[in-house]
């Protein structure tokens, strides 16, 4: 029958189309797993006081904290580096708000399907630990979570405390990329 | 599946295998649509995610301090109304806000102004009563808003987030309430070949930066469709400009908006908008001459506050004969091409990068040298250092530069320290071509080698891509004494780069010096005259504590010295040249802090400036209370009113893009899978249907 080539290709055709989408899908949540263990080690040294190393050789950015969350099982180390590419990767620190675990507002950001999708189930009066280089330590808890418009740059915002802000699209469940929605959850700094 | 019975099956049964048969064939093709025309939506999914995200939030409500609850943002029509004379602009832009909410809310606009307005003006205007703004320290006007929000006082607070980008915060718009808030600015206006320029920026689409490395900006059309369909502009901007140029303006063009010009009664020509705008993807941007009788080839603004005589000066030199430029052409050039090659500058980036180093190659001349360094995590000199430029050295450059590829990190640092060696090569000019997307973190650390390093260099930097850091690039060719280019598309690297070296070929007057009358102290900025190419004038904000003589401008054009005198014209006296200082100088406060000084040193001298010439910078806002309270006590919804970003600060301002196309990916696949599940099912049915 002359219908039957037709079918095959198109079923070929749909097979690899799948399987580029899942291979796609699969890659983004590859990376952000196996990038965070690879960071891992490049962490231990920069904590313990040498130079921040790279996690690989051509990467674009460098650890520079850990933060976690033991009630959630989050462990997570930050990036320095906020650029699309090293989001991938990790928890970014935005660059220019004040450094992370220092006096001011600390802003992360991170994607809301990989590392920060744990951000929808953080309420009000969670504890995050933070780790910095040299081993500093400093506990914030949470305050206040919004949703705000991805232009209110006030989040970023120098603050007159030790604020923790931690920003991701919303909402989580979205299909579609490129929401104009962030979400916010703001964390002050516990003695 | 059941076909391994068809051998035995009756006729009715075939009847019925042939329609199912039928069914499932239809159902695969739908899902296969299905999944084609998802496909297609994913290939433009960013561009799909304006719109689709858009109309699901209704753009204009946003979040209040409960979380869950939403209010009506306040909308905006703002008016700008520039009046230019001589020099100098004096721009009024006034926001007109409207609650259509049935709360009281606190409005939050975040608009750009140009980079070195000198904003002194705040004034609310409610009903008929108008409220004038006072400048304070940042802190201590955060302070008064947030009482008299509080309170229930209507209040305003206009702050600066970025050099080109402001907040205006309004509390306690009533419901259906209109307030008008003004705000007023000073501006010095850029003179380039004959030309008066003037840029007022206008709002733009916000930018979505995809997971990927290209960022598409796909705001132009969505905007420009949605305009077109004569949907309703939700903030409109309408500008008109008067020119008063004291004589007639010979020609007069915007450049990316429709304008109506005409005459007023006074002599001074009027620009209106056609249409009001909304979003364009393009500042405004207004050029007028004079004609040739009149091109002013220097001018001297004072203005007098006080014991002080503040001027602004301005000399065209003298265009060279065809001689000259010639003799200036033959002058030797040692020119280091230098290409960021790392991950960023992936795609439509790096093949502009390309293009304009091949561009730059063929400038040059078999007496000049030249050198091409590419760097991304490590920096890779194509030679170990300059050679002369001879055609088979160029040719092999232009191989190797063909093959370049983007990849790894941004390690900027090298690259400058390779280029920039502190020596001066004699006989030669030497200029370092930066050609980057800037997208570095420790810009104040290079700013620093920058300066360290230069020696006789000029460091030129052109800015690649849809979303460089044009504050680093700007600021890195100040530091290195030259200019920046900003590349915008492929189609625009031919026009730019040949002006820029169509520039820089030609240094028109070099080691420019103005001398002020003996014995004057005098403050002015910038405090170093840059080089002056083809075209450029100098442009100086001075500050004296005696009254202003004569002004005497030297340099050096060709190898001949050069020289102007200016003495004040009363007739010229001009007001707000004393804020155009007043800001210059701000600036160069807090460019010390790129050179290392503590931020904690500048910040009390900014300060000071500010508040004695009633100017907003980064540590001091403008901040005006109503005396009455006509709002609710305590808190009260905040709401962001949709904001307009500077094209190519987008990115910069813009809360990071965080979320992947992971779970669209899934869905897609899965759909997918379950199409070829049944595109099989259908074949098989085919084969057996053939078989019986």
């Amino acid at each position: 029958m002359s219908r039957r080539p037709a079918i095959h290709a198109a079923m070929f055709l749909l097979l690899g189309l799948g399987a580029w989408q899942l291979a796609s899908a699969g890659w983004i949540h590859a990376k952000a797993l196996l990038a965070q263990r690879l960071i891992a080690s490049a962490w231990t040294q920069a904590r313990d006081g040498g130079p921040a190393r790279r996690p690989w050789p051509w990467a674009d950015m460098r650890p520079v904290a850990r933060l976690t969350l033991a009630s959630r099982n989050v462990d997570l180390y930050v990036l320095d580096n906020a650029s699309p590419r090293s989001l991938a990767f990790g928890p970014a620190h935005v660059g220019g708000t004040a450094s992370p675990g220092g006096h001011g507002n600390t802003v992360l950001v991170a994607h809301r399907d990989t590392h920060f999708a744990f951000l929808e189930r953080v309420e009000i009066g969670d504890e995050l630990e933070f780790e910095t280089a040299y081993g500093r330590r400093a506990r914030y808890r949470v305050r206040e979570v919004t949703i705000v418009d991805q232009g209110e740059s006030r989040v970023l915002d120098e603050a007159g405390e030790a604020l923790l802000t931690l920003v991701t699209c919303y909402p989580f469940d979205a299909v579609l990329p490129g929401t104009r929605l962030r979400y916010v959850v703001i964390a002050g700094r516990m003695a | 599946m059941d076909g391994k019975a068809a051998p035995t099956r009756t006729p009715t049964d075939l009847v019925g295998d042939m329609i199912e048969l039928v069914a499932r064939a239809f159902v695969g093709g739908v899902a296969a649509a299905v999944a084609m025309s998802l496909a297609i939506l994913a290939l433009s999914a960013t561009a799909q995610a304006a719109t689709v995200n858009e109309a699901k939030t209704g753009e204009l409500l946003l979040a209040t301090q409960t979380a869950g609850q939403y209010t009506v943002a306040p909308r905006i029509a703002t008016e700008v109304a520039i009046e230019v004379s001589g020099m100098v602009a004096r721009t009024r832009v006034t926001q007109h806000f409207h609650n259509p909410g049935s709360e009281h809310v606190e409005g939050v606009y975040v608009f750009p102004l140009p980079e070195r307005a000198a904003v002194d003006r705040l004034r609310i205007l409610i009903g008929s009563r108008a409220i004038e703004g006072r400048i304070r320290e940042k802190g201590e006007a955060r302070r008064i808003y947030s009482q008299a929000k509080s309170e229930g006082r209507k209040a305003a607070l206009v702050e600066q987030q970025r050099p080109n980008l402001f907040t205006n915060t309004v509390a306690h718009i009533g419901p259906n309430e209109r307030v008008e808030v003004t705000i007023e600015y000073q501006q010095a206006l850029g003179y380039e070949n004959g030309e008066y320029r003037m840029r007022f920026p206008l709002a733009v689409a916000p930018r979505y930066v995809p997971m990927g490395e290209s960022a598409p900006i796909i705001g132009p059309r969505t905007r420009t469709a949605e305009a077109a369909s004569g949907a309703t502009l939700i903030n409109p901007v309408d500008i008109a400009v008067f020119i008063d140029a004291g004589v007639p303006v010979a020609s007069a063009r915007s450049s990316y908006h429709e304008a109506a010009f005409s005459k007023a009664g006074d002599g001074r020509l009027v620009v209106q908008l056609v249409k009001a705008q909304e979003e364009a993807d393009r500042d405004f941007e207004l050029t007028w001459s004079l004609s040739p009788a009149n091109t002013p080839r220097a001018a001297l603004f004072t203005q007098s506050q006080g014991s002080i005589d503040y001027a602004l000066l301005m000399v065209v030199p003298p265009q060279p004969t065809a001689a000259e430029r010639a003799a200036f052409r033959a002058m030797p050039r040692e020119m280091i091409l230098v290409i960021d090659t790392s991950g960023s500058m992936q795609g439509a980036s790096m093949e502009q990068a390309r293009a304009a180093l091949l561009m730059a190659l063929d400038t040059l001349g078999p007496n000049d040298r030249f050198n091409v360094v590419e760097f991304n995590s490590v920096t890779r000199p194509m030679l170990p250092g300059a050679v002369p430029a001879t055609s088979r050295a160029l040719a092999d450059a232009a191989a190797w530069v063909r093959k370049l590829k983007a990849n790894g990190g941004t390690e900027m640092a090298g690259a400058l320290t390779f280029a920039l060696d502190g020596r001066d090569t004699p006989g030669y000019l030497r200029q370092v071509i930066f050609v980057t997307d800037g997208a570095v973190g420790n810009e104040d650390a290079l700013f620093k080698l920058i300066q360290e390093r230069l020696g006789g260099s000029r460091l030129f930097t052109v800015g690649i891509g849809s979303a460089p850091n044009g504050h680093f690039m700007t600021r890195a060719a100040q530091f290195g004494r030259g200019s920046f280019t900003y590349i915008g598309n492929v189609n625009e690297v031919n026009d730019k780069m040949s002006r820029l070296f169509a520039k820089i070929e030609s240094p028109v007057l070099r080691d420019v010096k103005v001398h002020w009358p003996d014995g004057t102290p005098v403050e002015t900025f910038p405090e170093q005259v840059p080089d002056l190419y083809l075209g450029e004038p100098v442009l100086l904000a001075a500050a004296a504590r005696a009254p202003l003589g004569t002004v005497v401008v030297t340099g050096t054009s060709g190898n001949k010295p050069w020289s102007v005198a200016l003495t004040p014209d009363a007739d010229r006296s001009a007001a707000g040249v004393g804020a155009l200082w007043a800001r210059a100088k701000i600036a160069a406060h807090m460019d010390e802090i790129a050179r290392g000084t503590a931020l904690e040193e500048v910040r009390p001298k900014v300060v000071k400036v500010a508040l004695e010439h009633h100017l907003v910078s980064a540590y001091t806002s403008l901040v005006a209370v109503d005396v009455t309270p006509t709002g609710p006590m305590g808190a009260i919804a905040t709401a962001l009113v949709k904001t307009s970003m500077p094209h190519g600060a987008a990115n910069g301002t813009d809360l990071p893009q965080t979320d992947t196309a992971a779970t669209l990916q899934l869905l897609l696949g899965l759909l997918a899978l379950l199409a070829a599940g049944m595109a099989a099912v259908v074949g098989r049915r085919a084969e057996l249907a053939g078989v019986a």
